[in-house]
């Protein structure tokens, strides 16, 4: 479920704790960047009943209850329900969980519920499983084993809620060790996943929680070799580009999800000769096209940043593999140019990160591409672009690549940057810290020098020559040689 | 991967690079605008001018490991775990791009275009080649060459009036330098203990910047003293050394090659006890230090931290 609006009130009516909260959210969040430099990013999800509460405060119930609680469902009758209930509530708590996995036969009473006749039991098994499959210890994802095929085989039945627990719960389980890994993909999970998908495509809910199984499914290790060359086999490329729809009804939430796992696809290889056939680059092109005007209106909900991001590392990652000239029979009538840079201008304040990445995309779209660069003149988008030059964290180094990208293809081109400020930009860019950006304005002088006298002089007249004589004494001896280079055979002579 | 285009530079001749995308010609080369890279060398006859510039537009793909994807996963799995929030005032502002002095051994680094051409205008634009010392104005470093690694004015000197005043517009000229200190308290209203009023001898310090030129200035660099010291002390090579390697160097070691080698005199070392230090510009505030006590001051700065 799109629990972004809850979280947000949430927050807001625990006025007291909110400090706390910020506080364990930047804990958090030092975290997640811990372990994804030690390649260990996992996250799993934990699928709120809708009149619940998440807060993990308060979980209290301990050992004690969940034995006692098996007893009472081993011996009940008619009070299963409740018992189920009881018992999905004290699995919330990680000692709980731990402590329900050793007690004998507990796992295949929880089965036998789920296989049962009884349809609302088997709702309330999946959730007890379904809080397992919260835990992190290896002791529980193994003890999952004999629930997996069971689990699958419910994603081609019809209930929504039904399936979207198995669902989540498959999902959180997957990157739970190699053992449970094999044993999904032996069983089918690819195919499973990609009917139901079929199936319930007109659920939100089972979508976003079929996207989410399985992109956890492509981020175990060696999915590069062992599931991705599977999934792109299958029917989901396809299943998962036709969620990619700028159609409101039908919700931000499943987009994202399918456009994450499409990143994780397009990232983790090389051949994109399957996505790229099935028009993978046009149709997120497209939404990205949609999106951009969205944002640069202002328009836009709460949370349109996550699929954004995903959308913007396909294009990005895409482009390279599409050879130029094939570039705008792939786009077809898409017009990326001005909308990648509205999401980086929009971007640059809230959400620094991103306005990098749309930078990046920029660079690839203009490297080979007269027709982008031509773009970017012709929508008067590069003054914009050199109010970025200041931006560090990779903003201003990926700008400059695109105005060199520009400067490369044409002498025109240069004349038309000179003409719209770049010069004085790039006096000022030559004295910056970073070596990355001293270099690429001494490239970017050179090709507009070169292509005209008229640029050289300008420069000069701007002061440029002492800059580049206070650059001869740079520690870096590539920086000098080049400013000593263009002074000596450009400028000078 | 693509194979990097070739260049698609249109030279006046029409005809492209034939490069795999690597050089420019130069505007001057259009009547050879097929020439290949070599051959354009070859006929210039600068083979040791080898265009260093190496810019082709690349394409950047992007492994899901890498790191300009940290932020979004971040991003990404704190909407996993419930974590995300709107609130604008959680985001990190863009982080702004320092400016840092070029000067090899010079450190300083500024947040500011502003600050950062202050910095160099007053610290390294009139440097002098044979002490490296840094000079406020073009006229006082003139001065400061002539009077400090010019023979011929030290001849001269003792001849003639030659020490100029350093008052622009004054004109007058002194047959020493005390003489001209005089007159700079008397006239222009200098202190007398103005800081940066001090003869070759005298130094604040031990440590010296002069580096080649030993013989003429090792009077100024060894002896401390705070009159005229007219005797010439003998060059101690290794307390020179080691000020040399503690020394900041304002230049590079290429600019080092280019120092004039100046032959000394017998006559010099009297001379040299009158030479004066430079003066600073009484426009510019007094905790901006110039001359040779400049280096002291930002040494050891290592600017803003980021």
């Amino acid at each position: 479920m799109w629990r972004l609006k809850k979280v947000c009130h949430k927050a807001g009516r625990h006025a007291g704790s909110q400090e706390e909260l910020r506080l364990r959210r930047r804990e958090k969040e030092r975290a997640l960047r811990q372990a994804r430099r030690d390649s260990q990013l996992v996250s799993k999800r934990l699928l709120l009943n809708e009149d619940e509460e998440q807060d993990s405060m308060e979980i209290t119930p301990g050992e004690q209850d969940v034995v006692r609680l098996l007893q009472q469902l081993q011996h009940s009758g008619t009070e299963k329900e409740a018992h189920l209930g009881a018992l999905s509530k004290a699995l919330r708590s990680p000692s709980a969980q731990l402590a329900f996995i050793k007690l004998e036969n507990s796992m295949h009473l929880l089965v036998s519920l789920l296989t049962g006749s009884d349809a609302r039991r088997r709702l309330l098994a999946v959730r007890c499983l379904h809080e397992l499959s919260h835990s992190r210890h290896a002791s529980v994802a193994s003890a999952f084993l004999p629930a997996t095929p069971y689990l699958l085989t419910y994603l081609s039945g019809q209930s929504t809620k039904f399936t979207e627990l198995c669902l989540y719960t498959l999902g959180n389980v997957c990157p739970d060790g190699e053992a449970v890994k094999e044993r999904l993909l032996a069983q089918g999970i690819i195919p499973a996943l990609a009917s139901c998908m079929q199936n319930q495509r007109h659920s939100l809910a089972v979508v976003e929680a079929a996207g989410f199984a399985l992109f956890q499914l492509l981020q175990t290790k060696d999915a590069a070799q062992k599931v991705i060359p599977m999934v792109l086999a299958s029917d989901l490329p396809s299943l998962l580009l036709s969620v990619l729809t700028p159609d409101p009804e039908f919700g931000l939430a499943p987009a994202a999800e399918c456009a994450w796992c499409l990143h994780s696809l397009t990232s983790s290889t090389e051949d994109h000769r399957v996505l790229l056939a099935q028009g993978a680059l046009r149709k997120c092109s497209s939404l990205l096209v949609s999106l951009g005007g969205a944002v640069g209106d202002g328009n836009t909900e709460q949370g349109v940043e996550l699929l954004v991001c995903p959308l913007l590392r396909c294009v990005g990652n895409l482009l390279p593999s599409c050879p130029v000239e094939a570039l705008s029979a792939q786009l077809g009538d898409v017009h990326l140019v001005a909308p990648l840079c509205q999401l980086v201008f929009a971007f640059l304040q809230p959400l620094p990160a991103l306005a990098r990445e749309a930078a990046w995309v920029l660079n690839n779209l203009t490297a080979h591409c007269t027709e982008s660069c031509a773009a970017l003149l012709t929508f008067n988008l590069v003054p914009r672009l050199v109010e970025l030059l200041p931006f560090s964290q990779g903003i201003n180094t990926m700008v400059l690549r695109v105005l060199a990208n520009v400067a490369h293809k044409k002498k025109e081109f240069c004349t038309r940057l000179a003409e719209l400020g770049l010069l004085s930009a790039i006096t000022a860019t030559l004295k910056m810290a970073n070596q990355d950006m001293v270099t690429l304005s001494l490239e970017l002088l050179f090709m507009m020098i070169v292509s005209s006298p008229q640029i050289a002089e300008q420069f000069v007249r701007q002061g440029g020559l002492s800059v580049l004589e206070a650059i001869q004494y740079n520690s870096e001896g590539e920086v000098r040689r080049r400013a000593a280079y263009l002074l000596e055979q450009h400028i000078l002579s | 991967m693509l194979q990097p285009d070739l260049l698609q530079f249109t030279a006046a001749g029409g005809g492209g690079g034939g490069g795999g995308g690597r050089a420019h010609h130069s505007s001057e080369e259009d009547g050879f605008s097929e020439a290949t890279e070599e051959q354009q060398e070859e006929r210039s006859g600068q083979a040791e001018q080898r265009n260093p510039f190496t810019f082709c537009p690349q394409l950047l793909r992007l492994h899901r490991d890498h790191e300009l994807f940290e932020d979004g996963d971040v991003l990404r799995h704190m909407y996993l775990q419930d974590l995300l929030i709107s609130e604008a005032e959680e985001r990190p502002a863009p982080r702004v791009s320092e400016f840092a002095c070029h000067i090899s051994g010079c450190r300083a680094v500024f947040s500011t275009l502003d600050e950062y051409e202050h910095h160099y205008n007053s610290l390294h634009r009139h440097v002098c080649c044979s002490c490296r010392r840094s000079l406020p104005s073009a006229r006082l470093l003139d001065i400061h060459i002539q009077e400090w690694h010019d023979s011929l004015f030290t001849i001269l000197a003792q001849k003639q009036d030659m020490y100029l005043c350093l008052v622009e517009g004054c004109g007058q000229k002194f047959r020493t330098s005390q003489q001209r200190k005089d007159h700079l308290i008397r006239v222009h209203k200098y202190p007398p203990d103005f800081r940066f009023d001090k003869s070759r001898k005298e130094k604040g310090d031990a440590r010296s910047e002069q580096k080649a030129d030993a013989t003429m200035e090792a009077a100024g660099d060894v002896c401390r003293s705070e009159g005229a010291c007219r005797v010439m002390c003998s060059v101690e090579p290794e307390q020179l050394e080691e000020e040399e390697e503690s020394m900041e160097t304002h230049v590079s070691s290429e600019e080092a090659a280019r120092i004039e080698d100046v032959s000394a005199s017998p006559q010099t070392s009297e001379t040299n006890s009158g030479a004066l230090k430079p003066k600073y510009s009484y426009r510019v505030p007094k905790t901006v230090c110039f001359g040779h006590g400049s280096v002291r001051g930002f040494r050891g700065h290592r600017g803003k931290r980021k």
